[in-house]
């Protein structure tokens, strides 16, 4: 054999080196960089398209950062609570009566607000995380959806007045407690100057945890330790006590600064709202925060009846954590909560399609708790009592 | 023919030499690649991190969890109660422990990492938390006693060849002698008398699975028990077992379980149906085997500050403050 033909014999043959190249780049990530590999991004669909609530969440997902999803997404440590709360409508069935009614009538009256459906915005931090316009595009649509009532968070991303000039309607405001009492006087009254109708209190969640906001924040550079970053006054167990001094006479305290209606959010127990009756306070929303307060709290539905029995409607009950559907709010109404609030659905519309997405979410749930009542035989909610549902809680 | 020459021939096989061999192509993490101690967020993080460390027979020894009837519990919390003092020391066998959680038995544990016992009791106690040293190590009981800076029990089986060892544990300083019996549903109570014979130290049963075997415990005069069941599937749960045991020994002696326990919120669940403690075993294992020293003091202190956390949740500012009421079972 020639000296070349032994460099022929041993050497690479081209396609040999061709193949290698190929399977380099195949495998490499600079491609895989090029697409999610979880979710086919070739289209959106348009707002038309979009026929329920849930159809809203990977729009979402789609538009939004990935840190901004999860954050409306995720629940606290297992989330075991926030699957719970979903399962939770499982349990309940609606029965109809024998005939249909032909008009439906939704309106009620709530604290002294005229409301067209008894459906609430919940208060949820940050809304420009999810769009540009945040909170105003958020309480624009609101009062375009029939005059809906939001609740600003007390971490809303932009101040209250800013919020309040975007649209004619009504706001109500949520607060978390202040240890300071002037401190919690001074948001009180910037709250009630900018024309919040009711104040929410909320008293839960005093020390939740959440695994997907830390992974999330790792994957976009930030560093972060599982353990209490320096300065933050951390207890002997490394967890944080700035919201463990809550106690039921901080309602007293702030009495006073409270012109307008008050209620308690994050009720989950009949011992809980039977001292906010005691608190003599106006409303309470029966809560667990959406599945991100503490976990393996019940599901609101399932706590609901005995709730509502034991506050012997002294007080109206709001409830929110997990509705999704018009029916959804119509089996809290046969457990007897007088209103439901909606915290994830609208942010869902925002992130989606702004101002338009959400107006459009708030009209789907409207238009799906007419027809749920048209269809169960109960042409108004005072007609709306406890032989509407049948449950089997597990 | 110059052997030099560049052809296209060479040029490609070069290349492809190159791009096959570089490491931006390997796909995927290296076999044994761990993610930085950290950056994990939960005790079930560092199960995966243990897969990725141990060869598959190891592991299998250490895997899984049975959580099933915890997942059948919700809180019923006390809303708007002050717990800035919050504290979750308890007292047990004259021992004041920072928080009710001890790192459990576990035999030969370098063959989970070659720091074995030495880094599992460097790293608990580190996280101020008893453990538990297995009568069966891979060090010698002085060498694993050398790295604890706070108290150790000892754990035995209640066999004849054990008794030599449980006396010099108890000489070298072990505070509480954790018998295990042989068979949960038969224990060899002759046996155990045996073993607590001359012992100075409190003696606490390990393997009680039902409220007689309980009462025979406390009436023999055994310090403790510790609910705990290696029967399998078809034996109910430690878990499901304590509120009868506890209700059965009604306070006489402490009572302790281990099995399952894999985030704060299963302690939380245990305390509240009458343990005074619990024992995890595999989570510091898992700890151990992909983090020495570092991954047992990882875990014990965040399950301390997931129950530390839920505590405030539920309104309780020590674990005296928990009451039955504030759980509820579900079928």
């Amino acid at each position: 054999m020639s000296q070349g033909e032994k460099v022929w014999a041993s050497s690479f043959t081209r396609r040999t080196a061709l193949q290698n190249l190929a399977s380099f780049l195949g495998a490499s990530p600079f491609l895989l960089g090029q697409q999610d590999p979880f979710r086919d991004h070739s289209r959106v669909p348009r707002l038309e398209e979009l026929l329920t609530a849930f159809d809203f969440e990977p729009v979402a997902y789609a538009k939004v950062p990935r840190v901004a999803y999860d954050y409306t997404a995720y629940g606290s440590e297992s989330e075991f609570t926030l699957r719970r709360n979903r399962e939770a409508f499982d349990w309940v069935d609606l029965i109809p009566r024998a005939a249909k009614a032909a008009n439906v009538d939704t309106t009620c009256e709530l604290l002294g607000n005229k409301l067209a459906y008894p459906i609430l915005i919940a208060p949820s931090a940050g809304h420009t995380q999810l769009h540009p316009e945040g909170e105003a595009a958020t309480f624009r649509a609101a009062a375009k959806a029939a005059q809906t009532t939001m609740v600003v968070s007390n971490n809303a991303s932009l101040p209250m007045d800013k919020i309040a000039a975007a649209a004619k309607g009504n706001l109500w405001w949520q607060l978390y407690p202040r240890r300071s009492l002037d401190d919690s006087k001074a948001l009180l009254d910037t709250a009630q100057a900018n024309g919040a109708k009711a104040i929410v209190v909320t008293i839960d969640q005093q020390s939740a945890y959440y695994e997907r906001s830390l992974h999330d924040r790792n994957l976009s550079g930030g560093r972060v330790s599982t353990r209490l970053s320096a300065g933050a006054d951390p207890n002997p167990y490394r967890v944080l006590t700035n919201r463990a001094w809550y106690s039921w006479s901080y309602f007293d305290q702030i009495r006073p600064m409270v012109k307008v209606p008050m209620l308690a959010k994050g009720v989950i127990t009949a011992e809980g709202a039977v001292k906010c009756v005691e608190q003599g306070l106006d409303g309470i929303v029966v809560s667990n925060h959406g599945g991100r307060g503490m976990d393996y709290l019940p599901s609101t539905l399932e706590v609901l009846p005995e709730i509502v029995d034991a506050v012997k409607g002294r007080i109206p009950v709001l409830v929110d954590s997990g509705f999704r559907r018009g029916s959804d709010v119509l089996k809290a109404l046969g457990l007897g909560a007088k209103a439901v609030c909606l915290g994830r659905v609208p942010r869902w519309g925002l992130a989606a399609f702004g101002a338009e997405g959400v107006q459009r979410t708030l009209e789907i749930l409207q238009q799906e708790l007419a027809l749920a009542m048209a269809d169960m035989g109960r042409p108004t909610l005072a007609s709306i009592d406890r032989s509407l549902v049948r449950t089997r809680f597990k | 023919m110059n052997q030099q020459e560049i052809t296209r021939r060479r040029t490609l096989g070069v290349l492809g030499t190159l791009a096959a061999g570089s490491s931006i192509g390997t796909a995927g993490e290296p076999e044994g690649r761990i993610t930085p101690l950290s950056e994990l967020v939960n005790v079930s993080e560092f199960e995966l991190m243990a897969k990725r460390k141990l060869s598959a027979a190891v592991f299998a020894t250490i895997a899984g969890s049975n959580r099933q009837d915890m997942e059948r519990c919700t809180f019923h919390p006390l809303s708007m109660v002050d717990t800035t003092k919050l504290n979750l020391s308890t007292e047990l066998f004259g021992q004041s422990m920072f928080a009710p959680i001890l790192a459990g038995p576990a035999s030969d544990q370098a063959k989970i990492h070659g720091e074995g016992e030495l880094g599992m009791v460097r790293g608990a106690s580190a996280a101020k938390a008893v453990t538990v040293i297995s009568s069966r190590t891979s060090h010698s009981i002085e060498k694993i006693m050398a790295q604890a800076k706070g108290p150790l029990w000892y754990q035995v089986f209640p066999d004849a060849g054990e008794i030599e060892r449980a006396q010099a544990a108890v000489k070298l300083g072990c505070k509480v002698l954790v018998v295990t019996v042989r068979n949960p549903r038969k224990p060899d109570w002759p046996a155990i008398d045996r073993m607590r014979k001359g012992i100075a130290v409190p003696v606490v049963l390990k393997g009680v699975t039902t409220p007689a075997d309980a009462e025979t415990a406390v009436k023999r005069g055994v310090q403790g028990i510790i609910v705990s069941n290696y029967g399998g599937p078809q034996t109910p749960s430690s878990f499901a077992m304590l509120p009868p045991i506890a209700d059965a020994v009604h306070g006489r002696i402490p009572v302790l379980v281990d099995g399952g326990f894999r985030r704060g919120t299963d302690i939380l669940k245990a305390l509240i149906l009458g343990a005074h403690a619990v024992l995890v075993t595999r989570p510091p294992l898992w700890g151990l085997a992909g983090y020495g020293a570092d991954g047992v003091q990882a875990v014990m202190e965040m399950l301390q500050t997931e129950l530390a956390r839920n505590m405030i949740m539920i309104g309780a500012e020590t674990p005296k403050a928990l009451t039955r009421s504030m759980l509820k079972r579900h079928p």
